[in-house]
């Protein structure tokens, strides 16, 4: 450990290790993801299924889903010129170096997060609705959004990988008191969801991402410590899966869904024990295990974004979603000067200096998405691209304009080049279109081709 | 909604007698007072009381007349300027409404019912604790409950996602390591702490040493710290030394010095290392060495290495603990710590003693962690788990145990609270649940915990029930019952949240002084400076930063207050305590708007301007004459809480007052909002006062309706400013606090308006407060069948003069509380379709 120059390095400052994990890492990825180059030309040469989440040269393919809230400010998002030769605003500008790895998508819809006949409640709907495309049940309790793309990708490829997606967010406080409008908080505060009525709750803590992903302990040991775990669970699942059915039996059917939820959870865990057993080895990044939340929320959120890295190098999923902070988050941007609420800021009220803050913290954003975008480019993936080229990545929110809650012509960029299958470089108007026409066609792109319809959907985009 | 009724209560709204009633006594009133806005072709707020396809289209619409009662009750219909119902009228209505529509039997109410509940992070580690001794940090491990209705510990939302379970997993088995021993007899240890260590200090002054007590050593200079140690015998000992190199933050500048770390043990040296900045990282060694029996010296002694690097971190090495363990001879070992609550005997020798044990054992602790005695059959399950296990070789009886009890821990049995009921007698419609179920509704309720032995007992015997009050007094005399003192208010009125609430004092105090144009153009200028990163400013331009800064904080930095942690903690601990402080005294509730009196420390004592408080201990004040402080509405959490980043907001502070206290919070904002600039018009370009912007805000019919009641009421609180302090003015303008409530009384200041609430509107502060807790001791939000049983309590808590017990008895006594409801449930629970619609509410 003390002779890997990468770790090294990380051992002296955490700070730096944040700066350069897109270098750090290239070292041991390569190594480490053999078993699975391997794999991925077994199934190529196989099944039917073997296009499933796999690029043109077999490797994995990614997909993530990236929110962050209250829309963005229009004028300083979208370029004025279409096609290739567009130009960069003010916003978009962090994103130039990866010009040519971009579609900025004009045109995007979620007309089920307009307020219906239930009322308003724009910031419930809009986080709510981005990956779900359906309208949200308006109740404090009884919870009824839609399944979210991600988890309906995940149901289709999510046996690949140990993890069938992972769900993250940089969002841990949560306001005591109800939330928007009558809307449950459950809507507001996740984005990905198995079934109508369970979130797939985020995890916010970095530490505990990393541990999930790749065991306890420092490296060298993780691995052990989480064969040991698996081991142990064991004999506590067959215990346990008893108890849930046995109880199931003498329940009415509302807590019947309850231990539905926990069933799923057991029928997971085996699954990805099992899974552990084949793929042999679990990847140990030659990295100390983050302590926990950095107070620099920069660093938190950058720290975050190295998870994913990480997961998708280790390839340790193929579909992670992230919640960047919840529709309506009030964050202030001390760091940039910004003192005022980030929701408070986005009703302007046209006001010239309330319009710049937000563009300020939108552009905040965008900063640290372009790092990440970064990070990917500088990982190389194991045929020889880069990870994100081997990427389908959403960035966007369910608001539209802030100030006035609208869900049309939304803010959404894709990044990566699926591999080869995305046409890149361009500012793409695609007229009105539902949200969820995109995410058929990422779907088509995983090998998905069979999924016909999802939530509003009217078709493909083929402009993509 | 339409759901529950129909599975729910009675079907009284068919019954001819509650038309008839309609006809007669009902409709002449609607005619008189209502009809002129909600009949005849007008539908104001879409409500038309004569537009329905028949009498019992109209009778079985229960949202509506559910609404028509709250609104009715709380006298904002009819509005003020038409002419009212009188008593006996309302009292009409209000009947037929309970009982004709409603179908509410006072006799038997519907208990509703509540989903399985899962326990939530405080629950749960409350639960772990009281059952293994173990605080496992939830907030740290596991993710955010969800809330509804305000509350985090509502069935319906408490999910559980895959990734949650996982948790739970990992958690039993880390709750179960760090309680439960896993072998019978073990070396004996030790620990000495940091603190215990003493430096000898020189101290220059009076040419003596001082002895401080500190397990600290600088980096820059030479020091030693040390402890005593007695030991009973001699022989071989280990130690284990648990150290960490600390350091103050400074961003960008580094600190590269390095130290020598010697350890001795009466002089012997142990252990000798150099260390340099690790920053934060922890350390552990392991040393042998041989001790006689006696006392011992252990020293930590620290070298500077590096006198000429520049000392900026104030890098130290600190001592956490040594542990000391010994003697290693087989001979002395003792039990484990914990043993005997986990293993009472000593382990048997033959197999089926053994099995009998671990049945035994197991049978007992999973009995406890369900909250309810599990049968033979689950107790056999669990033998044979920890028996798969010890009896592997290598194995410790103990360890097979651990493992059943990390099952148990993991089990749907333990992460929901499950109920079971008693048989229906007599006249009853629906069953009560049973005695262990009432014990866990009782101890979720009263300390978010699992029940105690004492509960656990009296259910046994089935005589939890008719010891019910002197339980309930128990419990809130125990310890435990903080947590009803801190969990409840702290939703209620947000408490919580005043830990992370971002307030920016700076903005904050700005909006309270004069604009300057000069300020304004530095400020400028400084963001323009921000705006470029700092590596990229040149010199000239870093020192024009700096120098910029200095100028602006000026003002700031000579002894304006920040909304530090200490006073954030200060807040949350009023909150707690003035609520606290009423129930246990069982004052009346209404003292929690109006009192001369509240909790204080000197820090926040100094915050409000009070005089006269010294430490840091949270103790009862009673206020000076004239103070505006006593009472929810001026407590620093709820002010600060209800503020923007940047400024107060009236409009939330007037929600929180209908919703928290009146409990009638205006209906969300309807879609298509108008921009508020362009209800502005023309006098866009003057830039107006908050109250100036409302009154615009109010001009526009649409808006009216709502910000009418809930804009006077945030204005009232303008005399506080977003870090809850108070001020005369806000820039150039005197604040103005003067209003009137929607029905119709006026106040002058915020200290009136308080008492209009604690006199006038004290029935529908009662009803507010009586449904928020029905809430959070329920796990559910509250249906319009509960409108019975929270009229019953409200009438007593009216009766004896607002006192809380009444209000907590009526709880635990209610219905809801007692029992839950006997129907099959009906609910179809709608298949799960990709990207599947969810159906549009139909409440209108």
């Amino acid at each position: 450990m003390k002779t890997n120059p990468a770790t090294q390095y990380f051992n002296f400052s955490r700070r730096h290790f944040l700066r350069g994990i897109g270098a750090c890492i290239a070292l041991p990825a390569m190594e480490s993801l053999k078993p699975l180059a391997l794999l991925a030309s077994v199934n190529k040469a196989g099944s039917a299924a073997s296009k499933l989440a796999m690029t043109a040269t077999g490797a994995p393919l990614r997909t993530a889903f990236i929110y962050f809230p209250n829309g963005a400010i229009p004028s300083e998002w979208w370029p004025t010129r279409e096609g290739k030769v567009f130009d960069f605003t003010r916003t978009l500008q962090p994103l130039e170096k990866n010009r040519n790895s971009l579609q900025i998508l004009g045109g995007l819809n979620h007309l089920n997060a307009e307020a219906g006949l239930d009322g308003g409640g724009d910031h419930a709907c809009a986080n709510g609705t981005f990956l779900t495309g359906v309208r949200m049940k308006k109740s404090a309790s009884d919870i009824r959004a839609g399944i979210s793309i991600d988890q309906v990708m995940a149901q289709s490829i999510g046996h690949l990988t140990r993890f069938p997606s992972l769900e993250l967010t940089c969002d841990q406080v949560r306001k005591a008191g109800a939330c928007d409008s009558g809307y449950s908080c459950a809507y507001q505060h996740n984005i990905s969801w198995s079934s109508p009525t369970t979130p797939m709750t985020p995890e916010f803590n970095p530490r505990l991402v990393f541990e999930r992903l790749f065991g306890n302990g420092t490296h060298g040991e993780r691995s052990q410590n989480l064969k040991r775990r698996q081991q142990e669970q064991r004999s506590v699942l067959d215990f346990v899966l008893e108890d849930a059915r046995n109880m199931q039996s003498r329940l009415a059917s509302r807590d019947k869904d309850k231990l539905d939820q926990y069933l799923t959870g057991v029928r997971e865990i085996e699954t990805r024990i099992e899974r552990a057993e084949r793929f042999e080895n679990i990847k140990d990044p030659a990295l100390d295990t983050p302590a926990g939340i950095p107070s620099d929320h920069g660093e938190y959120v950058q720290l975050m974004y190295d998870m994913m890295v990480l997961a998708f190098q280790s390839d340790s999923t193929r579909i992670v979603t992230m919640l960047l902070a919840h529709d309506g988050s009030n964050r202030s941007f001390a760091d940039i000067g910004i003192s005022e609420g980030h929701h408070d800021l986005s009703h302007h009220q046209n006001k010239a200096e309330m319009i710049k803050k937000v563009a300020e913290i939108d552009l905040w954003y965008v900063k640290q998405f372009a790092k990440f975008l970064d990070k990917l480019q500088a990982t190389k993936d194991v045929d020889g691209h880069s990870l994100l080229h081997n990427s389908m990545i959403v960035y966007g929110g369910g608001n539209a304009d802030g100030n006035r809650h609208t869900h049309s012509n939304l803010p959404i960029l894709l990044a990566g080049a699926g591999g080869g299958a995305l046409t890149t470089g361009r500012h793409i108007k695609l007229g009105a279109k539902p949200t969820t026409n995109l995410f058929l066609s990422m779907a088509d792109r995983l090998g998905m081709s069979s999924l016909e319809r999802f939530g509003d959907s009217t078709g493909r985009l083929s402009e993509i | 909604m339409t759901l529950m009724a129909r599975g729910g209560a009675l079907r009284a709204a068919d019954s001819p007698s509650a038309s008839r009633q309609f006809r007669n006594s009902v409709q002449p009133v609607l005619t008189k007072y209502c009809y002129d806005c909600h009949a005849d072709g007008v539908s104001k707020g879409g409500v038309a009381f004569d537009e329905f396809k028949s009498d019992s289209a109209l009778l079985e619409n229960r949202e509506l007349w559910w609404t028509v009662l709250k609104y009715l009750r709380a006298g904002i219909m009819p509005p003020e300027k038409k002419p009212r119902p009188s008593s006996q009228e309302k009292h009409a209505v209000e009947t037929w409404i309970k009982a004709g529509v409603l179908g509410i039997d006072p006799a038997n109410p519907d208990p509703g019912r509540v989903t399985l509940r899962r326990l939530n992070r405080v629950e749960y580690r409350n639960t772990v604790r009281e059952l293994t001794g173990v605080d496992f940090k939830t907030e740290e491990e596991f993710p955010p409950d969800d809330s509804g209705h305000g509350f985090d510990n509502i069935g319906d939302v408490l999910t559980l996602p895959p990734m949650l379970l996982e948790k739970y997993l990992v958690a039993a088995k880390s709750v179960v390591d760090s309680a439960v021993p896993i072998v019978s007899k073990t070396v004996a240890e030790k620990m000495i702490y940091g603190g215990q260590f003493t430096q000898a200090k020189a101290n220059a002054n009076s040419q003596t040493n001082t002895k401080k007590r500190n397990g600290s050593l600088s980096f820059y200079e030479t020091g030693t710290t040390t402890s005593g140690y007695k030991t009973e015998r001699a022989g071989p000992y280990q130690l284990l030394l648990d150290l960490s190199v600390n350091e103050k933050f400074i961003d960008g500048i580094f600190d590269y010095n390095k130290c020598r770390l010697i350890f001795k043990v009466d002089g012997q040296e142990l252990l000798r290392k150099d260390f340099s900045w690790e920053g934060g990282k922890t350390y552990h060694f392991e040393v042998e060495t041989n001790l006689q029996a006696g006392e011992h010296q252990l020293a930590f002694s620290v070298e500077p290495l590096t006198p000429d690097e520049k000392q900026t971190r104030s890098l130290e090495m600190r001592v956490n603990s040594v542990k000391i363990r010994g003697p290693m001879d087989e001979h002395f070992w003792v039990r484990p710590k914990n043993y005997e609550r986990f293993f009472p005997k000593d382990v048997p020798e033959s197999v089926a003693e053994r099995r009998n044990y671990a049945g035994e054992l197991l049978e007992k602790f999973a009995g406890k962690a369900f909250r309810h005695p599990v049968d033979e059959k689950t107790a056999a399950r669990l033998a044979t788990l920890a028996e798969s296990i010890y009896r592997q070789p290598g194995k410790t009886f103990e360890s097979g145990v651990a493992q059943a009890m990390v099952a148990v821990l993991a089990s749907p049995r333990f992460l929901f609270r499950e109920e079971e009921v008693e048989p229906i007698s007599g006249s009853e419609i629906h069953p009560s649940v049973d005695e262990y179920a009432l014990a866990s509704r009782l101890s979720y309720f009263l300390w978010s915990s699992m029940p105690d032995e004492e509960l656990f007992g009296l259910a046994g015997q089935k005589k939890l029930r008719e010891n019910l009050p002197a339980q309930v007094k128990r419990m809130l005399a125990d310890g435990r019952s903080q947590e009803l003192m801190r969990n409840f208010p702290g939703q209620w009125l947000q408490a919580r949240d005043i830990e992370t609430v971002p307030i920016d004092a700076r903005a904050v105090w700005l909006r309270e002084t004069k604009v300057d144009p000069g300020v304004e153009k530095l400020r400028a200028r400084l963001r323009e400076l921000k705006s470029k990163d700092n590596a990229n400013l040149s010199a000239a331009e870093k020192e024009e930063f700096e120098k910029i800064r200095a100028q602006i904080n000026k003002p700031f930095n000579q002894g304006r207050t920040e909304l530090t942690g200490d006073l954030r903690n200060a807040m949350r601990q009023e909150t707690e305590k003035v609520f606290e402080h009423v129930l246990r005294k069982d004052l009346d509730l209404a003292e929690l708007i109006e009192s001369n009196w509240t909790f204080l420390n000197e820090r926040l004592a100094k915050y409000y301007g009070i005089e006269g408080v010294q430490g840091d201990e949270m103790r009862f004040v009673t206020l000076p004459s004239g103070s505006p402080r006593g009472g929810i509405l001026t407590e620093g959490t709820v002010l600060a809480v209800t503020s923007n980043p940047t400024r107060t907001s009236p409009v939330k502070r007037g929600v929180f007052i209908l919703d928290n206290l009146l409990g009638l919070p205006p209906p969300p904002p309807p879609p298509n909002i108008p921009a508020l600039e362009e209800v502005a018009g023309e006098k866009k370009n003057r830039s107006l006062s908050l109250r100036e912007m409302l009154e615009l805000h109010r001009s526009k019919p649409l808006c009216a309706s709502c910000h009418n009641r809930m804009d006077p009421l945030g204005l009232a609180l303008e005399n506080f400013n977003a870090l809850g302090i108070w001020r005369d003015q806000e820039q150039d303008q005197i604040i103005d606090a003067a209003g009137k409530l929607i029905t119709g009384e006026p106040f002058k200041n915020v200290g009136e308006l308080k008492h209009i609430l604690a006199t006038e509107h004290r029935r529908d502060f009662y009803r507010c407060v009586t449904e928020k807790l029905l809430t959070y001791a329920l796990g559910r939000g509250l249906e319009y069948y509960d409108v019975g049983t929270v009229d019953q309590i409200v009438e007593r808590i009216e009766k004896e003069h607002g006192r809380p017990s009444v209000l907590l008895t009526g709880i635990i006594e209610s219905g809801p509380f007692q029992k839950r409801r006997n129907l099959p449930d009906s609910v179809p629970s709608p298949k799960s379709v990709p990207g599947e619609r969810a159906q549009l509410s139909t409440t209108p």
